[in-house]
């Protein structure tokens, strides 16, 4: 064929239709971590089977720490499960920001089309603090998908002795001190700190007192999560629960009671620092504290703390309440944070609060170093 | 990455702002090139002597592999690949030169290097080869050459310098160097496609020498046409802008995430977008580490410059949309609405006060700012 004509021939009417781009549905995805027999197979079978009338994305097996996915993935509709095959492509991993197995999600409901919650099933031994990163992704990457929360499920009759089993020392974490003497961190340990949501099940297997014991140890640990107790892997309504968690864009749950009140947990521990009303250039200073704290692990005004074993911040939360009536929200996981305006209910709170989540926290004096560099003379 | 057919399409008529109806070129269509939307007859015709380039480059020995797939916009991959380069076994290796796969850069660590006088001075090097050899082949873009033609080039310019073109096999990646055209963002691979008068190209080179890696990348001119193209010109110099701006800022204390609010702000200013995906990163003994250095706006980067730390900085600028489709190759990274977009890139070391650009330009090199087209009707 001879493509070099001379004269352009007439061009033909095709009738192709041309779509405008279509503004982008996010879809939540929650991350369920638990031990072996916590009851996660129970839970995800029961979504699997269940007519909630909802679509339903299960991803299930060895979602582990590694940025690799395995392809597998299980969809309910209407008690329907069908079994989907993700794609994960090579491609240049190291200079795209989002995660394989995010791109893999995002590919399979191109095809497929939108679920409405997809569910991560982690490993037993899972540390999600390393996962969650990967799911709360900055607005500006558009990605279809958004981390609602973490769900850790526990066992009820085990989960004190699996918090104080030296074996069950969670990878990938500094060691406390040099001699790894001192309370051990396990994966249960990282499992609790970081969820949004925590739900005791088999409650029938223990007693009241014991009961108590395990919801006031869980309670040391994450004072931000809701808790939810239950008998024999029963699932209470989903939404608020399991789906709908909000736990990244909202900070609801600051106004507890139980924060930071018990020091019953020698590993991990929450802590509450109220703040009073901000200027914008204080919120400055609050954030130039927290890149210290979360990036270089220096405690402002303890940068010699020579011996003391480092701190380790795993979740943080907060709502900073503006001279100007504005009100910001910070949420962070491991070292990554952010400030952002939050709902402008002006008048209405006249004081705002810190919430840290994480190791060693009792060793250092968090509510005085932030005082001072934010310039707060009246300490409380 | 949403719905497959992307936004409304603009005429493909060279300075024209109006949106295509259903008309299409039937030469195109019977070549298999998709999306050869015109406004009107007249503007096809006025068109016609650049459109039909278009059509040559599918000549009988050569093939587009992913005959199916949806292109984004003009430009198709033109196979057969040349076969694979070889690097003598006398150059040093990076570890992926053999299983394809980098290992020691994938620590789950964010912590970001510092490096002493013997590092700084051995990114130095390599940054100033890296200059060299893009420049080279930078030197030798024209109307006629093949991608593939350019990555000879820069392998066997790498190769003279004891060098290893660290993109080889990076993630089984099959060439030496990534030729970006046109809609392209990043990681075309260089095949049989024919540059044309009007082109934007741009040629991403990476060296590793003696256990350092340099990166550099610019966008070129191909021939007086794409100089003379307000919107080519626009999307290449405001991302050589955006690239030059954010490096002012960087000095001990700047904050990573920082500059993608001038990036932004910038490309804005000029009717642009930025890509999102892809971001600049950390680079010494490996390819790829932290720091992620994203180049949109609002982003919650973690770090800040500290005397020490050699990273990348390499905003990539749109005319129209900042989403990207890959290619069925896994590499090939294309604008969503088929439109041009630009990259620049520099390798820089943040000195005790400021910074130093590694692989800055030289009196010499090729390429080079140019003015706006003064003819500019749009």
């Amino acid at each position: 064929m001879d493509y070099d004509d001379d004269a352009p021939p007439d061009l033909i009417e095709t009738n192709e239709v041309i779509n405008e781009e279509e503004k982008p549905v996010k879809v939540p995805i929650t991350i369920v971590t638990g031990y072996l027999g916590a009851g996660k197979t129970t839970l995800l079978n029961y979504i699997l089977t269940a007519q909630h009338g909802k679509k339903i994305a299960v991803i299930m097996n060895e979602f582990g720490d590694s940025l690799d996915i395995e392809k597998s993935l299980t969809v309910n509709k209407d008690g329907e499960s069908v079994e989907e095959w993700m794609e994960v492509g090579n491609g240049c991993i190291c200079c795209s920001v989002k995660d394989t197995g995010v791109n893999a999600i995002e590919s399979l409901m191109e095809k497929k089309g939108k679920f409405d919650y997809i569910l991560l099933e982690t490993t037993g031994l899972a540390d999600p603090g390393n996962l969650a990163p990967l799911f709360w992704m900055d607005d500006g990457l558009g990605s279809t998908i958004y981390l609602d929360g973490i769900v850790t499920l526990v066992d009820a009759k085990n989960i004190l002795r699996s918090l104080d089993d030296p074996a069950g020392k969670v990878e990938g974490h500094e060691e406390s001190d040099e001699h790894g003497h001192g309370p051990v961190m396990t994966t249960a340990h990282v499992q609790i700190s970081h969820a949004d949501v925590i739900v005791i099940n088999k409650s029938d297997l223990v007693s009241e007192d014991e009961l108590q014991a395990v919801q006031d140890r869980i309670t040391s640990i994450n004072g931000l999560a809701k808790i939810h107790i239950t008998k024999q892997s029963v699932v209470p309504e989903l939404e608020g629960f399991l789906l709908d968690l909000h736990a990244y864009d909202r900070v609801e749950e600051l106004d507890k009671a139980s924060l930071g009140h018990s020091h019953l947990d020698k590993t991990i521990s929450t802590l509450s620092i109220p703040l009073p009303v901000l200027t914008s250039g204080q919120v400055e200073k609050l954030d130039a504290w927290l890149r210290s704290v979360l990036w270089e692990n220096v405690l402002p005004g303890h940068e010699n703390a020579a011996g003391t074993p480092a701190f380790e911040i795993h979740r943080l939360k907060g709502r900073l309440i503006l001279e100007d009536g504005g009100e910001k929200m910070v949420q962070g996981v491991r070292e990554i944070f952010e400030i952002f305006d939050g709902p402008d209910n002006s008048g209405s709170q006249t004081a705002g609060k810190l919430v840290l989540i994480g190791r060693h926290l009792v060793d250092f004096d968090f509510p005085t170093s932030l005082q001072q560099t934010v310039g707060l003379a009246q300490s409380t | 990455m949403t719905e497959q057919p992307p936004a409304k399409k603009k005429c493909l008529g060279a300075d024209c702002e109006n949106d295509a109806g259903t008309l299409q070129c039937p030469k195109c269509l019977s070549l298999g090139i998709k999306g050869s939307f015109f406004c009107s007859q007249d503007c096809f015709k006025k068109n016609w002597n650049t459109h039909k380039e278009l059509h040559k480059l599918a000549s009988p020995e050569t093939y587009n592999p992913f005959p199916s797939f949806s292109y984004t916009g003009p430009l198709r991959p033109v196979y057969p690949l040349s076969p694979r380069r070889v690097v003598p076994k006398s150059i040093p290796h990076p570890d992926y030169a053999e299983s394809g796969i980098p290992g020691g850069g994938r620590t789950r660590s964010n912590k970001i290097e510092q490096l002493d006088e013997k590092g700084r001075e051995g990114m130095r090097k390599v940054c100033r080869l890296a200059r060299e050899v893009l420049d080279v082949a930078a030197a030798a873009i024209r109307p006629g050459i093949t991608t593939d033609d350019l990555d000879k080039i820069v392998h066997d310019a790498c190769i003279e310098r004891n060098s290893y073109p660290s993109p080889l096999n990076y993630n089984f990646f099959p060439k030496s160097v990534c030729t970006s055209l046109n809609e392209v963002i990043c990681h075309g691979i260089p095949d049989k496609r024919v540059l044309v008068d009007g082109d934007i190209l741009n040629l991403d080179v990476t060296l590793y020498h003696e256990g350092y890696h340099g990166d550099l990348n610019e966008t070129y001119y191909v021939g007086d046409k794409a100089k003379a193209d307000p919107d080519s010109v626009r999307v290449t110099e405001t991302a050589r802008e955006c690239l030059e701006e954010a490096i002012k800022l960087v000095k001990p204390g700047t904050l990573f995430r920082d500059f993608g609010n001038v990036i932004e702000a910038h490309a804005k200013s000029r009717g642009c977008s930025v890509i999102r995906t892809y971001v600049g990163h950390g680079i010494n003994k490996t390819f790829h580490c932290p720091p992620n250095i994203p180049h949109y706006a609002k982003n919650r980067a973690v770090g800040e410059c500290k005397p020490g730390m050699t990273f990348t900085i390499e905003p990539m600028i749109a005319l129209g949309k900042y989403r990207d489709v890959t290619w069925p190759d896994n590499w090939t990274s294309t604008t969503i609405d088929g439109k041009r977009t630009a990259q620049f890139e520099h390798t820089l070391l943040v000195t005790e006060t400021g910074v130093e650009i590694l692989t800055a330009r030289t009196a010499d090199s090729p390429g080079g700012p140019i003015p706006m087209p003064t003819a500019a009707a749009a």
